[in-house]
C-alpha cells in the first residue's frame, strides 16, 4: 500500500528521531524505554486495505457488519422533544424473580415491551422447585419455571397487541434450553400462534457453561451432539426469526480469561455449535444465519477493546467463508446487541459513581468499533442488580449523549488504516488464531472442554489478573490506588425503592412449591407417565429430534426437572474437572 | 524436628451457584501463600462439603455464594459441622454477600466474611491468625 522508498525513508528517520527527540526525553525522566508507542506506516508497510478492510457490510467485515450502523440513524429516530425510540422493538432488561405471579406482574408494572427472561438457578440446572437439593434457590436469581403453567402465567402480560407474535422473548436458558422453548412453542400452539411468527433469542450455548457459567446438566458431547443439534435443526425448519444461539465470550471473559482467549475460545465453540448443524446434513446458508452472539468479553483497555472487534469479525468471517464455505453474507456476521464494552466485572463497589464514567469509556469504545455506544452496566450494579432507575436514565442518556452530541457514528470505523489500529487489530487476530489452532489440534472445543484445558486457563488468567491487581502493576481507580487520606469516598443515596418486591422474593418459594403441587394433583398423571416413557425410547435413538417430545410433554404440564431427569439416566451428567 | 502440618483448607461453592472465579483464584492464590488448598467444585450440598471437610481433615472451610442463598447455605454448613461434632473448623464466606446479612451470618458462626476487591493476602492473613491448628 505504502511506496518501497517511502517506507525506508520513513524507517531512517524514525531512528533519528529515537536517537534523537525521544532519547532526551527518556533521560530527563531516566528511562530506558518509552511509555508511551508511535506508530508510522512502515508499522503497516504490506497493508492490503482491500483484503483487510474491505468495506462495511462486505467480506471480511471488518469494518463493520452493515454499510453503516443503524445507530447512525439516531437523531432521525428521536428527533426534537422526542421520547420513545422508532420501530425496532427489542426485548427488554434481563429481569424476572419469584414466581411466575410475580414476573408477570413486574411485567405489567414496567409495562416492558418484551420479556428478557431470568431463570433461578434451579430452573436453569434442570430442577424442580419442591427438589429439597434446591432449598434457598428457588425464584432469587430469577423466576421460578417448573412447567408450561408458569410461562402461561408470565405471558399474561403478554396479550393482544403485545402477543406473541408481535413481541420479542429472549430466554437466558443454557442446558434445558430446548425443553424450556419448547414451552413457549406449545403456548405459541395453545394461542394458535405459528411457529415462523415467533421471535425470540434463547442463549442456548452451553459450551461456555462448562467453564465459565457453570449451568450445565449433561457432559458435552450429548448437549452438543443431541441437544445443540436438535434445536438448530427444529429452529431452521420451523423458526426462522428465533436464533439458535447466542455465543457468549463475554461470560468467559467475566470469569477471567484473556482478550485473545475470549475471541479463540469464542470461534471453537461457534465452530462445534456450527459443525452439528453440517453433520446434519444441513447447507451451511441455511442456519449460520440464525447465530447470534451475546456479546464479547470487555476492558478498560480502550483502544484493544476496538481492536478486538474489528478482529473479531474479521475471524468469524473467514471462518464461515473459507472453513465453511457460506456463500451468504447473512452467515459471516457476528450479530450482538453491542460491541465494545467496558467489561461489567470492571465496575467497582467502591466509589461506584466512577463506574458511570468507565461505562461511557465503554461506550465510546464501542461507538468506534463498529457498534452501538454500549454504556453499560448501570453504575450501581456492584450494589445489587435491577435497583436503580436513576443509574438506568443515566445510562440511557449517556448512549444518547455519544450519538446526538459527540456524533460518534457518524463515521463507519473511524480507526480504518490507523497504523496503530491495523497493527494492533492484526497482532490480536493472530494471537487468537494461534490459540483457536491449539483447540482445534486437540479435537476442537468439546474435546478442550473434557480435558479440562480451558477451565484451567481461565482460572489461571483470573488468578493473573488478580495478582497484578494486588502487586499494583494493575491499578484501579478506588480500589488499589487514588485511596489515600485526601481522597473523598462519592458515595449516592439511593432515593428509589427496588423494583422487585423483596417480601414476594422471600415467598416465591414456598408459593411455587404450592404451585407445582396443584399442577401435578390436577394433571393427567398416567399421561405424564405414558410421555416420559415416550420420552426415555426417543432419547435412546440418535437421530431422534426431542423438541416434537417436548413439546407434547409440555402441553401435559410435564414438569422440568421430570424431563431432565429421563435424560440424565441416558445422556449421564457433568463431572466437573479439578484444579 | 517435625515440620509444622500446612494450614488445609476446603474451598466450596454450597448451592447451585455457577460463578466460580472467586473461588478459582483463591484456590490458586492461598496455595501461593503456603496452604493446602481443596477445591470442591460447583453444586455441593452442604452434606457433602462438611463430609469432604471431615476426609480431607480441613482447618478452615471457605464458602462462596453469588445467588442469595447464602442465608440458607451457609447456615446449613455450620449446623451440619456442629452436628457432626467438627469442633474448631474455622468458616468462613465470601462473594455477593449483602451488608445487612453480615451480623445474622456471624452470628450463626461464620468468623468472617470476604467481599468483592479483598486482597488474596488479608484473607491468608486472617487465616493464619484465626485458624486453630491441629
Amino acid at each position: 500500500m505504502f511506496d518501497k522508498d517511502r517506507i525506508a525513508e520513513i524507517e531512517r528517520k524514525r531512528k533519528e528521531w529515537e536517537e534523537g527527540t525521544l532519547r532526551k526525553s527518556l533521560e530527563r525522566f531516566g528511562l530506558k524505554q518509552s511509555p508511551a508507542k508511535f506508530y508510522t506506516p512502515a508499522n503497516i508497510k504490506d497493508f492490503d486495505f482491500l483484503a483487510k478492510i474491505g468495506f462495511p457490510g462486505e467480506y471480511p467485515f471488518t469494518a463493520g457488519n452493515y454499510a453503516f450502523p443503524t445507530t447512525a440513524l439516531a437523531g432521525s429516530m428521536y428527533g426534537a422533544g422526542g421520547g420513545a425510540p422508532g420501530a425496532l422493538v427489542r426485548a427488554g432488561i434481563y429481569s424476572g424473580y419469584g414466581a411466575a405471579e410475580d414476573t408477570r406482574d413486574y411485567y405489567i408494572k414496567t409495562q416492558a415491551a418484551g420479556p428478557n427472561i431470568a431463570f433461578d438457578l434451579p430452573t436453569q440446572c434442570g430442577y424442580d422447585s419442591d427438589n429439597p437439593m434446591v432449598r434457598g434457590e428457588v425464584g432469587k436469581v430469577g423466576v421460578a419455571v417448573d412447567t408450561l403453567r408458569e410461562f402461561e402465567v408470565i405471558y399474561e402480560a403478554f396479550v393482544g397487541g403485545k402477543d406473541i407474535d408481535r413481541i420479542a422473548s429472549n430466554f437466558t436458558i443454557n442446558a434445558p434450553a430446548n425443553i424450556i422453548f419448547a414451552m413457549y412453542l406449545a403456548l405459541a400452539d395453545k394461542r394458535g400462534i405459528p411457529y415462523s411468527k415467533l421471535r425470540s433469542t434463547p442463549q442456548n450455548d452451553i459450551l461456555k457453561e462448562y467453564i465459565a457459567r457453570g449451568t450445565y446438566i449433561f457432559p458435552p458431547r450429548p448437549a452438543v451432539n443431541r441437544m445443540f443439534r436438535d434445536s438448530l435443526v427444529f429452529l431452521t425448519k420451523y423458526c426462522p426469526n428465533v436464533n439458535i444461539t447466542s455465543i457468549g465470550g463475554y461470560h468467559i471473559r467475566g470469569a477471567g480469561c484473556t482478550r485473545e482467549q475470549d475471541l479463540a475460545f469464542s470461534m471453537a465453540i461457534g465452530i462445534a455449535y456450527l459443525q452439528t448443524g453440517i453433520d446434519a446434513g444441513l447447507d451451511i446458508d441455511s442456519f449460520a444465519p440464525q447465530f447470534t452472539f451475546n456479546a464479547f468479553g470487555g476492558s478498560m483497555e480502550f483502544f484493544k477493546e476496538i481492536a478486538f472487534q474489528r478482529a473479531a469479525r474479521r475471524m468469524w468471517a473467514k471462518v464461515l467463508k473459507e472453513r465453511f464455505g457460506a456463500k451468504n453474507p447473512k452467515s459471516m456476521i457476528i450479530r450482538q446487541p453491542i460491541g465494545a464494552h467496558m467489561g461489567f466485572e470492571n465496575t467497582t463497589a467502591q466509589r461506584p459513581l466512577n463506574n458511570v464514567t468507565r461505562a461511557v469509556v465503554g461506550g465510546i469504545a464501542g461507538a468506534l468499533s463498529g457498534g452501538p455506544p454500549a454504556v453499560a452496566p448501570p453504575y450501581d450494579e456492584p450494589l445489587g442488580l435491577g435497583w436503580s432507575i436513576e443509574a438506568q436514565q443515566l445510562q440511557r442518556d449517556a448512549v444518547m449523549i455519544l450519538l446526538l452530541e459527540a456524533k460518534l457514528n457518524e463515521v463507519v470505523d473511524p480507526f480504518a488504516g490507523s497504523y496503530f489500529m491495523e497493527s494492533l487489530t492484526d497482532e490480536i487476530e493472530e494471537a487468537a488464531w494461534k490459540e483457536l489452532d491449539k483447540i482445534e489440534a486437540m479435537g476442537g472445543a468439546v474435546a478442550a472442554i473434557e480435558n479440562g484445558y480451558m477451565y484451567r486457563e481461565v482460572a489461571r488468567s483470573a488468578y493473573e489478573r488478580q495478582r497484578r491487581i494486588e502487586t499494583g502493576e494493575d491499578l484501579v481507580v478506588g480500589v488499589n490506588c487514588a485511596i489515600g487520606e485526601g481522597e473523598l469516598e462519592v458515595i449516592p443515596p439511593r432515593m428509589v425503592p427496588h423494583p422487585y418486591d423483596p417480601v414476594k422474593r422471600e415467598q416465591a418459594e414456598e408459593k411455587q412449591i404450592a404451585n407445582l403441587k396443584e399442577v401435578k394433583r390436577t394433571r393427567d398423571n398416567r399421561e405424564v407417565a405414558r410421555l416420559l416413557r415416550e420420552l426415555e425410547e426417543a432419547a435412546k435413538k440418535e437421530e431422534e429430534n426431542l423438541i416434537p417430545h417436548f413439546i407434547e410433554c409440555a402441553k401435559a404440564y410435564v414438569t422440568e426437572q421430570e424431563m431432565c431427569d429421563v435424560l440424565r439416566e441416558i445422556f449421564g451428567e457433568y463431572e466437573a474437572v479439578a484444579i | 524436628m517435625a515440620e509444622a502440618r500446612r494450614i488445609r483448607m476446603l474451598i466450596a461453592k454450597p448451592g447451585l451457584d455457577g460463578h466460580d472465579r472467586g473461588a478459582r483464584v483463591l484456590t490458586l492464590g492461598l496455595r501461593d501463600e503456603g496452604m493446602e488448598v481443596i477445591y470442591t467444585g460447583l453444586r455441593q450440598t452442604p452434606e457433602k462439603i462438611v463430609q469432604a471437610a471431615i476426609q480431607e481433615d480441613v482447618d478452615v472451610v471457605g464458602l462462596s455464594c453469588l445467588s442469595g442463598a447464602h442465608r440458607y447455605l451457609f447456615l446449613e454448613v455450620v449446623e451440619q459441622l456442629k452436628a457432626k461434632g467438627v469442633e474448631d473448623v474455622l468458616v468462613i464466606g465470601g462473594g455477593i454477600i449483602p451488608k445487612e446479612d453480615i451480623p445474622f451470618l456471624k452470628e450463626k458462626g461464620i468468623s468472617a466474611i470476604f467481599g468483592p476487591g479483598t486482597p488474596i493476602k488479608e484473607i491468608a492473613n486472617y487465616i493464619k491468625k484465626t485458624v486453630k491448628r491441629k
